[in-house]
């Protein structure tokens, strides 16, 4: 019979990092406001993910009219009324978290992908590049984001594609300056001339040794970002640049039903508050994040 | 101190240069045919040669920029394709309207964000603190166009206390146009009248941009001010025996301030850029809406007007909000 040895190193090292872990979690469970945030997010994920197959009235998304049913209040059969044309809006607004939850994802997942190069390369490489790249991203941040996104938008034509990318276009500029800062603080550090000594490139330096040890403020900052980055989608939506009908939009939802607002206030108050409630969630979940993940901050 | 000022003044040349090169590139860059729009669906290729010869769009790049650049110093913001108007008289006449509802705003946010961030930092853990915190939580959560609908519900549609939308009844002559600014017109020619209803406009809409940014200043005054009451000195003027409201206006309120003018600074920019939402929701006829008809028609001169003022106010903020730190830190220096 052999006797097994423990592998002492490698699980010290584990239960090191699972600690950690456990750590920052039991911090972001001491706050009921984080948690609380999480909670509707993660509701709203599986709303958006289960919308095709729990959709009350399927036909109703795609652009079927029933108008011998125009503007029931909410009932048993239709929890959040019907609209101009006879559709349930419950089945409207739920479809619509896919549009909103997926853009407000993209725009921040590209703003994070552009900002963090464009600042990477402007604070690892300095002198000229450093000053191009920065005074090209003052400006931008000059110019007032929502008329741009607007302009950009309704240029591009209407669609969820084009909305992403004309809101990404205003978006990036915050995460260029905030990677640079970090890169700039990170880059004189002992780890990072070791890693010259030894012989590695630029691009190695940047991304094997730099990047890793910023993670935290850029994560702390797009999860900050993504409940704005949904209410601009629905801004967009409002203001008429967004998404073709009938693809059901949150934004876009809540500017038709103002036309029918007085008499009939259930057809905006559905959307209205789902964008409400999508940007209060991340906002919590925000907070809690940047609570752990973000020391300096720490109240 | 002068110098200071004449300095960021002329920095500020640049800046617009590059951002109308940039706007200029973007605008050329997209895709879209303003010409096209204008001439509408029916026009001939010719009449659409003819119109791009007339706003000069057939010109070379660099030299569209030159007759714009050296045009805006003369106060030629060039012509709207689509309204064939010259843009700067359009932004002279909505500007006021969008400044008046964004000046309102602020004056909300701040004479209820301040006071009430000074309060709940005193009180703190104490059931307004708990209540304000709360509803300051949902208050910059809650998008702006959606709060002025429910306002427009509430308080015009149901109780009826104020106007449903608009800035003045389409029937009667708003007061003589001195300023441009309804309240302070009215107020100037004694007309008590007007001015009751021009504030009687202006209350649902500002309200409904207020929120957010008073939510906000709420926050920040309140952890300000906790952090400097922990203070020494604090301690020490407690230990003198002053009384508290000595300690909390003359000392604390002033260095707790500092911070909170930042993000003051800050929400000009996102008032102005964020009106179109508001002016859409109350039909105010303001820069928002102009620039919103613009970007619809893919109108571009206005487009770019419109953004340049906003710049320009938006840059003239941050030198007021840099002179200001000097009023509430002595140890500031411009040099």
């Amino acid at each position: 019979m052999t006797v097994q040895h423990p592998l002492t190193i490698p699980a010290r090292s584990q239960s090191a990092r699972m600690e950690n872990w456990s750590r920052a979690f039991y911090r972001f469970r001491q706050s009921w406001l984080s948690m609380i945030g999480l909670a509707i997010v993660i509701l709203l994920i599986v709303a958006a993910l289960l919308a095709p197959y729990i959709v009350p009235y399927p036909e109703h998304v795609g652009g079927v009219t029933n108008t011998a049913a125009r503007f029931q209040p909410p009932s048993a059969d239709a929890w959040f009324g019907t609209n101009e044309l006879g559709q349930d809006i419950f089945s409207l607004v739920l479809v619509g978290s896919q549009v909103s939850l997926f853009s407000g994802l993209a725009v921040v997942f590209i703003a994070v992908v552009v900002g963090t190069a464009i600042g990477a390369i402007a604070g690892y490489v300095g002198g000229w590049a450093d000053e191009t790249l920065m005074r090209v991203t003052d400006l931008f941040l000059t110019i007032p984001s929502l008329i741009l996104a607007m302009a950009v938008a309704a240029a591009l034509g209407t669609g969820v594609f084009n909305m992403i990318v004309a809101i990404s276009v205003t978006w990036w500029p915050a995460y260029a300056r905030l990677v640079r800062g970090e890169v700039i603080g990170k880059k004189e550090e002992q780890f990072v001339v070791a890693a010259r000594a030894l012989g590695a490139g630029p691009l190695r330096i940047l991304c094997r040794h730099i990047l890793p040890n910023i993670v935290s403020p850029v994560v702390v900052k797009a999860s900050l970002d993504m409940g704005f980055a949904i209410l601009t989608v629905a801004s967009l939506g409002f203001v008429g640049i967004g998404v073709k009908p009938p693809t059901p939009e949150w934004g876009t939802l809540l500017s038709t039903a103002r036309s029918y607002m007085p008499d009939y206030w259930w057809t905006a108050v559905a959307p209205g508050m789902a964008i409400f409630l999508a940007v209060f969630a991340f906002n919590l979940l925000g907070d809690g994040l940047r609570d752990i993940l973000d020391p300096k901050a720490r109240r | 101190m002068l110098y200071f000022i004449l300095r960021r003044l002329v920095l500020v040349v640049p800046i617009l240069i590059g951002l109308t090169l940039l706007l200029f590139v973007v605008a050329r860059l997209l895709p879209g045919d303003p010409v096209g729009l204008a001439a509408g669906p029916n026009a001939s290729a010719e009449t659409i040669a003819q119109l791009r010869q007339e706003f000069g769009f057939d010109q070379p790049l660099p030299i569209q920029y030159w007759t714009y650049v050296t045009g805006l110093l003369q106060g030629d913001w060039g012509t709207s394709v689509f309204t064939r108007r010259p843009v700067f008289e359009d932004i002279l006449t909505y500007l006021p309207a969008t400044l008046e509802l964004v000046f309102a705003a602020l004056l909300l946010a701040v004479v209820i964000g301040i006071p009430l961030g000074l309060l709940t930092a005193v009180y703190r853990n104490g059931a307004l603190d708990y209540a304000t915190r709360t509803l300051a939580l949902g208050g910059i959560a809650m998008p702006r166009f959606f709060l002025g609908l429910l306002l427009q519900l509430a308080f015009a549609a149901w109780l009826g206390w104020l106007p449903l939308s608009g800035r003045y009844p389409f029937i009667e002559m708003p007061p003589e146009t001195i300023t441009g600014f309804y309240t302070i017109d009215s107020l100037l020619a004694g007309d008590f009248y007007a001015l009751r209803v021009a504030i009687a406009h202006l209350v649902l809409p500002a309200f409904a941009m207020a929120l957010s940014p008073l939510a906000t200043i709420m926050r920040m005054m309140r952890a300000s001010t906790i952090e400097v009451l922990q203070q020494d000195y604090v301690m020490t003027e407690r230990a003198l025996g002053l009384s508290n409201r000595l300690i909390l206006f003359k000392y604390v309120l002033k260095n707790a301030m500092t911070s909170t003018l930042t993000v003051i600074g800050l929400y000009v920019s996102w008032l102005l850029g964020g009106t179109v939402l508001v002016e859409t929701v109350f039909d105010w006829p303001g820069l928002g809406l102009y620039a919103s008809q613009a970007i619809l028609t893919q109108d571009f001169m206005p487009v770019i007007g419109v953004t340049l003022v906003i710049a320009i106010i938006y840059l003239i903020t941050m030198l007021v909000v840099d002179l200001l730190y000097g009023v509430f830190n002595p140890k500031v220096r411009y040099a």
